[in-house]
Order: C-alpha cells, then structure tokens, then sequence
C-alpha cells in the first residue's frame, strides 16, 4: 500500500537561479526501507525537508507529496507531526532538553498526551531499546551514538509511521552507527515502519534495505532494488558501493545482477567459486627511520578524580610518515593529539621534536585540523582569514593563491566558512594551516560526514603534501580510509599504544578490526589483500568465460 | 557503615519512602512553615530544641556533610551576634555587670541568643532544602505557576554544559593557531578574549537552528503542550499535607496567644516553661521533628533488616 509519493517536485532555493530538484517523481510503500544516495549537493537534504512541512527550505516549490494518498498540506500539522518522524545529522544539536527522561518526553508533550499516556509508552520505549542505563543521565554525558538513539527513541514514542533520516550515522563511529543501523533495521522488520534514509556511508545500508535510490543534480537516476542499484551505479558511482560488491564487479568473468553480492558473507562464498592467482606480497618490517616525534612515558587524565586517559604511553613517529591512530571511542585518542600538539600538558613524560624538549607550543612546526574545522575560522571568509595568517610575511600571499588552486576551492574563497559543506570546510581549514609551513600536521578524524568521492580526493591531497616531505598524524575510525592511504597504523587501546606496523601488516593481520576485502579473503584460497587497489594489483582471474 | 558511606551521594535514589520521596508541594509547604515558625517563635527553649532536632535532620540526609561547610560561618556570625547585641541593647531591668561603665543587661543577652538562634536555625533547614528540594523538584514547582518559563530554564540548563565544552573547543583550537589568551599584553589578551566569544556566539547560533529545526520536527509550536506530571499527589502526601498544616496552625495560634515568645520587657518571663507552653512545645517538636521521624524510621528500617539478614 503507498504510503509516500511524490508528483512533479520541482524546487529552487529563494536565492539561487538554478533549481536543486527537476522532476521527483516517487512512490514508496508501507513497510519500504529506501536508501537515498548521491553525492554531496545533489539535493538529497533538501528532498527530505520538503517532505516534513515544518521544516522545509525557503524557495519555490512545485509539485506535490502525498501522504496515504493524501497532498501533505491538506493534512492537519499535528498528525503529520505525529506520522512522520525526523532524525537529523549531528546528534547533538537535536538534543532540547538538559537530561535523557525529559528529551524523551519532549515530542510527547508537545502533542498533548496525558501523563499516564508519556509514562507507559517511555516504559515499553526504555525496554525495547534497552535504554534503561540512559533513562537518569544527563544528556551531555552520553556519546553520539547514544545520543542518536535517544533521538530516534524520542521520535518513537510519536508512534509514527514513517521515519525520515538525513545522514543519521555521518557523526558516528563504525560500531556505533552499526548499532544504529541494527536498530532501523528491527523497527523496519518487527513494526513496519517505513523508512527513508539519506546516507554515504552505505557498506551496511545494502543489505538492509529493499530500495536504493540515486539522485544525481537534482534527478532520481536509479530507483531499483539493492543489488541491481549496484549494478546501474557500477560505472559512475564507484565510491558509493560497497567493496563486497565491488570485487564482484571487478573480477567476475560476467555479471548477473541478481548475484551481486552485498555482504561478507555472500562475497565469500562467491569466492569460493573463483580461480584466482596471484602473488602473495611479501609482509615488509617496519623500517628503522628519523624519528620527529617522540613522546615518553607519558601520563594524562583530565582531573584528578577520573580514571587515567592515557598510561605510560611512549610512541614515535618518523619523518615523512602517514600514521593513523585507530582505536574505539574513549580510548584517548583525541586527547593524545591534543598531548602531541602541545594543546594540553601531560601529568608525565615528555615529547621530543627533532631530538628537542618541547616546551612551548608552536604553530610553525605542528598544525592542528579539529574535529570540527567550524572553530578554526575566526574571520567571515576565507580569503580574510589567510590573510590574516599571513599578515606579517607578504610574501605568502602568494601561497594563498597556489594552494586554492591546489585544493581546488578558488571559487569559495569569498564564502563565510560556515556556508560550506563538511568537506570543503576541512579543505578550508587545511590551508589555514598549510600557510604557516608547519613540518608536522594533526588530523582529528578528517571524514566524518565526507561523502565517498570527496574521500578519495582528500586522501590523494594529503598523499601529495605527505611526499612533499610533510609528516601527518591522523586519528580516524575509517579503517577503509585509513588502510587505503596512510603508511603506518596504530592501535589505541586502554591509554596505551598497543602495535604499530606498516598499514598493510597492521591490517592484514588483524581479524575483526580490518577492512572488508580483508575479511573477504582471509584464510581463503586467494592471496589475501587489504584494498581493492592491492588485489586489482596482484590478482588475475582464471576462472574465465 | 561502609557501604552506607559509598551510597551516600547517591542516597536520593535509594530513599524510597524517606522525607524526600514526599511531594515537591509538601515539601516546600513545610519549608515555608517551618522558617515562619522558626522567626514567630522567640523564645531560647523553643529554639534550642529546633537547632538540635535540625542537626539531626542533617545528620540523616548526609552525616552533616554540607552542614560542615558552614561551620565556620556559623560560629563566626553567633560570636558576633552574642558579643554586639548586649553591647548595643540596653533596655531590662537586670544589670548583670558594667562594661566601660556601661550596663550589661540580663534581657539584651538572652536576646542575644535568641537571634544567633533563629539564625542559626534558619541557615540549617535551608543546608536541608539544598538537599531536599533538587533542581528538578524546584522546576517542577515552577512549572505549575509559569510552564512557559519553567521550559525556558529547562532550555537553558542544557545550554550551559555545552556552551562550556565549545569555548574549552574553540580556546584549545585557536591556541594551536598561536592565538591564546593566557599569553601577550593584557589589550592583547582582552582582544583575543573577545574574538573567541564573538566565535563561540556565531558558532552557537548556527547550531542552534538545528536545535530548533529538531523541535518543530517534534511538533514543537502547534498546539498547548501538555506536562508530564512526574509526582503524583499520595495518601501519604495528603496525610503529611494536613499533619503539618494543623501543627502549624497551633502553632500561629499559640504565637498569637503569646506563648511562645518570652516575654523580656516590662517583666523577664522566667525561662522554663510552665502551663500551656508544653502543650505548644510538643506540637513544635512534632513539627520541625517532622522529617526526622519520616527519615529516621527508614534508617531504622534497614538497620532492622540486615540485622535480620
């Protein structure tokens, strides 16, 4: 039965001369799980908030959603409200109230239910969820991926029966937006609940979805079930797959939509079936190299009353090197980048720079790239903030030019920083920091809410300044990422670094924390890879047609 | 003890059916009783009695824990109340000594130590209202009277951790560009300053529309909110209600009989009581001892029970 459609959409913003949406025309039915994908500014966002009339953009709209077959306008706002939920991208500023208990309640006393009402549906909500150890907290104390899920809880309790989200998991760590994933799944299977989701991250999304639909410049490109979305978007969308499929796509013979496979497990047994050989690369050891960093035995915690972030922790890092920290949520990670970056002291130990103490902090030799770039920019454009950089060598005005153009964002630099998507923001920011010459950068968790194109092309940025002779340290959750660009991995775990190896050992070696194509042909009878790139390397296919 | 020691932050939410489990309402009706009575009532004996039987409210909600930190203060204050008002008052009838030729009399002593008394006291049950009337029984309060405001505040209240946690964001990030607060000339320092807060206001205010983006989305605006009433009016409550009104309506009555004020000019009443006082003393024992007995029984209670175990 339709539940949502959409006749004729077309919309402009109120500033903007060409339109963001030509022509959507869509229906979805009862107990559907659509995926919306497409790349950043492709009117993904925009499509959804049309759809929640509360919430909708300014500009000219044309064209018509129907609601149970119903224009959405005609329906009365609070049933609408109620019907149709939203989750949003950054899980904290969705957050009203100061503790779990009164957010959850927040959307129910809006609508008016009577108290005994709130309170039996927060006790089967708590329960279902298993929210119980959340329900008396505050809401600052959670972690994102908690904080999400209270979000999608407190949506929940409207009973509604479609559920939009726009890049609910970007924030998230894997595990985390897992979990999350997990749960949409089980109130799409046990509720019916329909639900749209915008997303990048989509290795996970594939397989638990019945619909996958693409916009591209404003136009519904494919609009099929998972597998054979994969196989229409093989071509010019490579990125957005995931790489279970892609080693499909790339080294079977022949391709039958109906048999792409779309997780591990299918991709192993596809495998099975294959003759592939090849030369298994030698595993290389880590080489003796000039170390610039060095930290020793260093101790931290935040005050004197919590548990120890990081524990006698020693770690070097050498010249020329990309290392990636990698490690769960609230392992130290970022505060051990704040430690390196002399933004907090240690209770202990000492970090050497070239074979020097350091003692105070300098932005000619480290840069920092936050988590969120937002609070790098302290003017309202870009141009003026390098400017100000740079404002006492007028020479270097010149290197404002040349990296623009070497970033490719000549065309924002008059923009307000916040006017930018995430991507661009972090570029942004690279730049400021590029312009003071620094030897060695710090990078917190660089692609989060990246889409998979812009991904790829911050990795080759930073390969380039890498082999220009810049030394980078990077915290990220993104094993694919990281196995796919840097050259060292290490492994946070307890405050303490637990192994650092060459990126591909460090992955080839790990069972559970690796990347997908490793788990795909590990203890298989093909040579065993850690990226596709390594594998289309080293792998032919002699199973041939 | 151990394990009493470890619980007791947290000893809220073990306290099922101690005094704090009461209504926020009952709460602070005896709260505005209890400091009525505590300034009607002046009279040393009366008094005394509600600084000890205070003491031991205390000592139920926490051992004396927050009572301590004002320790200092309160003695400080008696010292200077005891000294100065016999210095100053020189009204009564009985010279005890002479002070640089001046008389100290019997009644401004005894005045004296009716003040520090009554202060005091009412410095002790407000150490208990701190305890007993948290932040979210007070708005509850405030909610019945102003709900628009009351949601404000709730608003508000998130704002603060977080506002906290983006300026530490924004300092340790603008620190690493050189630019510190803790460095330079003081206009420097002040310039900085200022620039980080015009940061941290631009910044909030962006987030702040998905914050409201997000309340609409819950159909924030479109109709009367309803209110979860999280505390329900009991048995008990209502018990407790009218328990302390009628005690407190005695104990008007007995004020306005003049019974339980000593009486210092023309005569000095003596100080013992005598006559129908007692009869008022054992409803004001009643009264303020109120929640010690509400408490106590439940300290007692589990005495008995891992005593049984």
């Amino acid at each position: 039965m339709e539940i949502l459609s959409a006749k004729g959409v077309n919309f402009t913003y109120a500033d903007a001369s060409e339109s963001v949406l030509n022509e959507i025309n869509f229906t979805i039915y009862k107990g559907d799980f659509v995926v919306f994908c497409g790349p950043s500014g492709s009117g993904k966002s925009t499509l959804l908030r049309l759809i929640k009339k509360e919430i909708a953009p300014y500009g000219d709209k044309q064209g018509t959603f129907f609601y149970q077959k119903k224009s959405i306008e005609e329906h009365d706002p609070l049933y609408i409200a109620k019907e149709i939920g939203m989750v949003f991208q950054d899980p904290e500023n969705q957050i009203v109230m100061d503790n779990v208990m009164d957010e959850l309640l927040f959307g129910m006393e809006n609508v008016g239910f009577s108290t005994t009402e709130m309170r039996k549906k927060v006790a089967e909500m708590v329960h279902f969820f298993g929210l119980n150890h959340l329900v008396n907290k505050k809401t600052s104390e959670l972690s994102g991926g908690e904080k999400q899920l209270i979000n999608l809880a407190s949506i929940l309790l409207l009973n509604p029966k479609l559920i939009l989200l726009d890049e609910p998991t970007a924030q998230l760590d894997p595990i985390a937006s897992k979990e999350f994933i997990h749960f949409l799944q089980r109130i799409n299977d046990e509720f019916g609940i329909t639900i749209i989701i915008v997303e990048h991250r989509l290795e996970e999304l594939f397989a638990v979805s019945n619909r996958v639909m693409m916009l591209d410049n404003g136009k519904i490109t494919v609009d099929t079930e998972p597998r054979h979305a994969v196989g229409k978007l093989h071509h010019n969308m490579r990125n957005f797959l995931p790489t279970t499929a892609l080693v499909y796509l790339d080294f079977n013979p022949d391709i039958c939509l109906d048999e792409i496979p779309i997780t591990v497990k299918e991709s192993r047994q596809w495998l099975l079936n294959q003759k592939i050989s090849g030369k298994q690369l030698e595993p290389t050891r880590l080489a003796k190299g000039n170390p610039l960093v060095e930290l020793k035995e260093i101790d931290y915690q935040y005050t004197k009353h919590t548990p120890p972030v990081l524990q006698n922790l020693s770690f070097t890092v050498n010249h020329g090197e990309w290392m990636a920290i990698v490690g769960a949520n609230g392992t130290g990670k970022s505060t051990l980048l704040k430690i390196i970056g002399n933004i907090l002291k240690p209770q202990h130990g000492y970090i050497k720079l070239n074979g020097k103490k350091v003692k105070q902090l300098d932005p000619t030799i480290i840069g920092y790239l936050p988590q969120n770039p937002k609070v790098y920019f302290l003017q309202d454009s870009l141009i003026k903030e390098y400017r100000q950089i740079v404002q006492k060598q007028p020479k270097k005005e010149k290197d404002i030019d040349y990296l623009l153009e070497k970033f490719q964002i000549q065309h924002l630099k008059n923009r307000h920083p916040y006017d930018l998507s995430g991507g661009e923001l972090q570029k942004a920011a690279l730049i400021g920091i590029l312009l003071t010459n620094p030897s060695l950068l710090l990078i917190d968790e660089p692609t989060k809410g990246m889409d998979p194109d812009f991904k790829d092309e911050f990795g080759e940025l930073i390969t380039d300044l890498v082999e220009e002779g810049l030394t980078v340290i990077m915290v990220t959750h993104d094993i694919e990422f990281a196995a796919k660009h840097t050259t060292k991995c290490s492994m946070l775990f307890q405050g303490n670094i637990t192994v650092t190896e060459n990126t591909r050992e460090f992955f080839l070696e790990n069972a559970y924390y690796t990347t997908a194509i490793s788990r795909i042909t590990r203890d298989s009878h093909v040579p065993s890879a850690v990226t596709l790139e390594e594998a289309k390397k080293t792998w032919q296919n002699q199973s041939g047609s | 003890m151990d394990l009493y020691k470890k619980l007791s932050g947290k000893w809220d939410q073990l306290m099922v059916r101690g005094f704090r489990s009461f209504h926020p309402f009952v709460l602070l009706v005896y709260y505005v009783f209890v400091i009525t009575s505590l300034m009607l009532y002046q009279h040393p004996f009366f008094l005394l009695t509600a600084v000890f039987l205070l003491i031991g409210f205390n000592y139920l909600l926490d051992k004396g824990e927050q009572l301590k930190k004002w320790g200092w203060m309160i003695v400080i204050m008696c010292t200077f109340i005891l000294i100065l008002t016999p210095l100053f008052n020189r009204r009564g009838n009985h010279i005890e000594f002479y002070l640089f030729n001046n008389p100290i009399m019997l009644e401004a002593m005894i005045q004296g130590v009716v003040i520090a008394l009554t202060l005091i006291g009412i410095i002790m049950i407000f150490v208990t209202f701190n305890m007993v009337i948290t932040a979210d029984k007070f708005l509850f309060l405030f909610s019945k009277w102003l709900p628009k405001w009351a949601l404000l505040t709730m608003l508000a209240m998130r704002f603060v951790p977080l506002l906290k946690r983006r300026l530490q964001d924004i300092e340790q990030v603008q620190q690493s560009k050189g630019m510190s607060i803790k460095h330079g000339s003081i206009r420097q320092r002040a310039r900085n300053g200022m620039l980080l807060m015009q940061i941290l206001l631009t910044f909030s205010l962006e987030e702040a529309i998905q914050t409201a983006d997000s309340m609409a989305a819950r159909g924030y605006g479109l109709q009367k909110r309803s209110k979860y009433q999280a505390y329900a009016m009991q048995k008990r409550d209502t018990f407790a209600l009218s328990f302390i009104s009628v005690a407190t309506v005695i104990i008007i009555f007995g004020w306005w009989l003049g019974d339980g004020v000593l009486m210092l000019l023309p005569i000095l009443e003596p100080l013992w009581l005598y006559g129908r006082e007692w009869f008022y003393f054992t409803i004001w024992l009643l009264l303020i001892g109120f929640p010690i007995w509400a408490e106590g029984k439940e300290v007692m209670k589990w005495k008995f029970y891992q005593q049984k175990v």
